[in-house]
């Protein structure tokens, strides 16, 4: 494997995750408990989307091809996000009788941007300066996301019994998926060896610190380890739910072959 | 004027003259000061529908929000919707406030919108089943609600005007994302341009029935007239119609677009447009709730609004635990 | 404490750190934390802002209008403003006469 394409593969799971993620947030919009956070929240969606452009843009410059054909025109196998992140918000689609779980997408939020805010700090310190430069920029919207999420945990955990239990299952169900957002794949070795970003454990182990910790101030212990139930998104194993993502997010996209620009 | 102590000793009859005296000379009124109870009920009633029409509103392009086809396009309709759902905020604080003494709040507004007995405008009851769609919404629609919204800017009532301020401010950004979509698709493929003209074709009626009809004639009553009395408005539907058309008329022919009206001509004698009246009887079913959409949308909303309804329960109950603990 | 989801808090920002802080609007929110990260994206998703303050409405004592009649003044107090300091130029003007003619 050339470092370039080592490199590829990492840039792959950031720019996937923030994108992925931003869609799901986006199915939100019109469906949260309150309007005032719909406003808030989809601001939110959208700076990560905003992220996973500036991420396929990194991979435009690397020759990958256009950030639109990147976003929207691979297969579900070459996708490179956790699993987690694919995961539908509840039953239902968000056009037609959706059944969405606001404790899961609360917890789910939550976690992923802890460690997004992990990777990022790593990120800064790449030996592969664009990466660096956006890391540091995209940092500096982080710190309001985290806060967001941070803000809805706490105060839902420490609220009624019905929405502890609700929170407590839900992150009995982020854990068990939870390993495949601190996973880096198969060439996690590669990405440290070469200086990209730090290693997985490390990484994992730092992310899962401030989980630990948060949970503990609300009286709530994480056991064991995060697991990884189905399976390795880093490696281009997919549930059903990406693939009905990507059939939505692109859409329109294929809808002429004709057409050279929207 | 009145001095304080003047002031407390003022009869109704006292109070509304005062009330009539401070419209005229275009003072503005605000939330806490005496106004007449068709004043406020008229406020209410034209507040409240304008911003759940916001709500309501962000449905139809909320579709197309995942679908856009680039990530530009993407960011750019979701900052769109998003503005549209911020307006629903601001108005709907507004209303909220004038509510209040009435012993409303928003979940009373929630609640009203579900049984049906809050209407919102009629194009938010329309289907949208293209891109397209997506992209005339954002251009004339949108072009149609800046135009009332405009009008509304000098509104008597002081904190709709300041709400109104800056949801006109970024009205002008979906102009231009309107403007944006349209070229994109008018100067594209065979495909692109159909699917335009058939979207145009879809929202021409509900377009020319946005602005309300011409008089009481049409659907039995009004609030235009007691809306003017009160300044809370400057001009009639007619008038914002005719300029809808003067703005946006010639702009569609230089897409290359045809209207779907052939009897559409500018009378230069009577310096009016001449249109096909649209079916106000069809007007009239959609806004009392039978429009092709309302059903789906509205369950849409209540569906959402009562699964997360422990939500709002158990934060309501937080204050209350943080008081035990702190 | 009343148990009610719906609070109403109001929003204050400066923009920069010479400007004074202005009122932005109001927002719906169970609480002040919670009422403190809406205000931010509900009102300042286009702007960057210096201070944020958000407060609840019920901790706010605000005019009646009856107060709004009853706080208005006469306008008879130029002695505190500078255009009731006017004629000073002219009085110069007398003072330097005298001087000159004295001397
Ligand atoms: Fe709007
Ligand atoms: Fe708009």
């Amino acid at each position: 494997m050339t470092d370039n394409k080592i490199l590829r593969e990492l840039i792959y799971q950031l720019a996937d995750d923030n994108f992925i993620h931003s869609y799901r947030g986006s199915e939100w919009l019109g469906l949260v408990p309150h309007i005032e956070e719909d406003v808030a929240y989809s601001s939110i969606t959208q700076d990560t989307m905003g992220h996973a452009y500036m991420f396929y843009k990194l991979l435009e410059e690397m020759g990958e091809g256009n950030s639109d054909e990147l976003a929207h025109a691979r297969k579900p196998k070459d996708f490179r996000n956790a699993i987690l992140l694919e995961e539908k918000n509840g039953t239902g689609t968000y056009l037609d009788n959706p059944d969405y779980d606001w404790a899961f997408t609360v917890v789910r939020n939550l976690f992923y941007n802890v460690y997004k805010e992990t990777q990022l700090e790593s990120l800064k310190q790449s030996s592969y300066e664009p990466l660096s430069i956006t890391a540091r920029k995209i940092e500096t919207e982080q710190y309001y996301h985290l806060m967001h999420w941070k803000t809805w945990f706490m105060q839902l955990m420490q609220s009624t019994e019905e929405a502890r239990t609700r929170m407590e299952n839900a992150i009995r169900r982020v854990w068990k998926d939870f390993g495949g957002v601190i996973s880096q794949g198969r060439y996690a070795d590669e990405f440290s060896a070469r200086k990209y970003i730090e290693p997985e454990e490390v990484l994992g182990q730092r992310c899962l610190d401030k989980l630990g910790e948060l949970c503990k101030s609300v009286d709530f212990n994480l056991e064991g380890k995060p697991g990884m139930e189905k399976g390795n998104g880093r490696n281009g194993e997919h549930t059903e739910d990406l693939k009905q993502a990507l059939e939505t997010l692109s859409e329109v996209y294929f809808s002429d072959a004709e057409a050279s620009s929207w | 004027m009145v001095t304080a102590y003047e002031f407390r000793h003022l009869s109704e009859e006292e109070k509304y003259e005062r009330f009539m005296e401070r419209i005229e000379r275009g003072e503005k009124i605000e939330a806490h000061d005496w106004m007449p109870d068709d004043y406020r009920t008229n406020l209410i009633k034209l507040i409240a529908m304008h911003g759940i029409s916001e709500i309501m509103g962000a449905f139809p392009e909320k579709e197309w929000v995942p679908k856009a086809p680039t990530l530009h396009r993407k960011l750019a309709i979701m900052a769109k919707v998003q503005d549209e759902v911020g307006h629903g905020q601001l108005l709907l604080r507004v209303a909220e406030d004038l509510m209040k003494p009435l012993g409303k709040d928003r979940e009373d507004i929630m609640q009203d919108l579900f049984e049906k007995r809050l209407k919102f405008h009629n194009v938010f009851h329309m289907p949208a089943p293209t891109w397209a769609d997506a992209a005339i919404i954002a251009w004339l629609v949108d072009g149609a609600a800046i135009l009332t919204q405009t009008m509304l800017l000098k509104t008597s009532y002081g904190p709709y005007g300041r709400a109104l301020k800056r949801i006109c401010q970024e009205e002008s950004f979906h102009a231009k994302h309107g403007e944006s979509l349209v070229l994109a698709l008018a100067s594209g493929s065979d495909y692109q341009r159909k699917m335009l003209q058939e979207a145009l074709n879809r929202w021409w009626e509900p377009l020319l029935m946005f602005f309300g009809p011409r008089s009481a004639k049409e659907v039995g009553h009004s609030k235009v007239d007691v809306n003017i009395k009160y300044k809370i408005r400057s001009k009639t539907n007619e008038e914002l119609r005719q300029e809808f058309l003067t703005k946006y008329v010639p702009q569609i022919k230089r897409l290359g677009l045809t209207i779907p009206d052939e009897t559409l001509r500018f009378d230069e004698d009577k310096q009016q447009w001449i249109y096909k009246d649209p079916d106000w009887e069809k007007f009239k079913q959609i806004i009392n709730g039978n429009g092709p959409k309302t059903d789906s949308r509205l369950k849409l909303r209540r569906d959402s609004y009562e699964k997360t309804a422990w939500v709002r329960e158990a934060l309501a109950k937080y204050n209350k635990n943080r008081m035990l603990v702190g | 404490m009343e148990e009610k989801f719906y609070k109403e808090f109001e929003v204050f920002s400066r923009r920069r750190s010479d400007l004074p802080m202005e009122h932005r609007f109001s927002i719906l929110a169970p609480n002040l934390e919670m009422a403190y990260i809406l205000a931010k994206e509900n009102f300042f998703r286009r702007e960057s802002i210096h201070d944020l303050w958000v407060v609840e409405r019920s901790n706010i004592r605000r005019m009646s209008e009856e107060e709004r009649e009853g706080f208005k003044r006469i306008d008879n107090k130029h002695y505190r403003e500078t255009k009731g300091y006017a004629d000073l130029p002219k009085q110069w003007r007398k003072l330097e006469e005298m001087l000159s003619s004295e001397g």
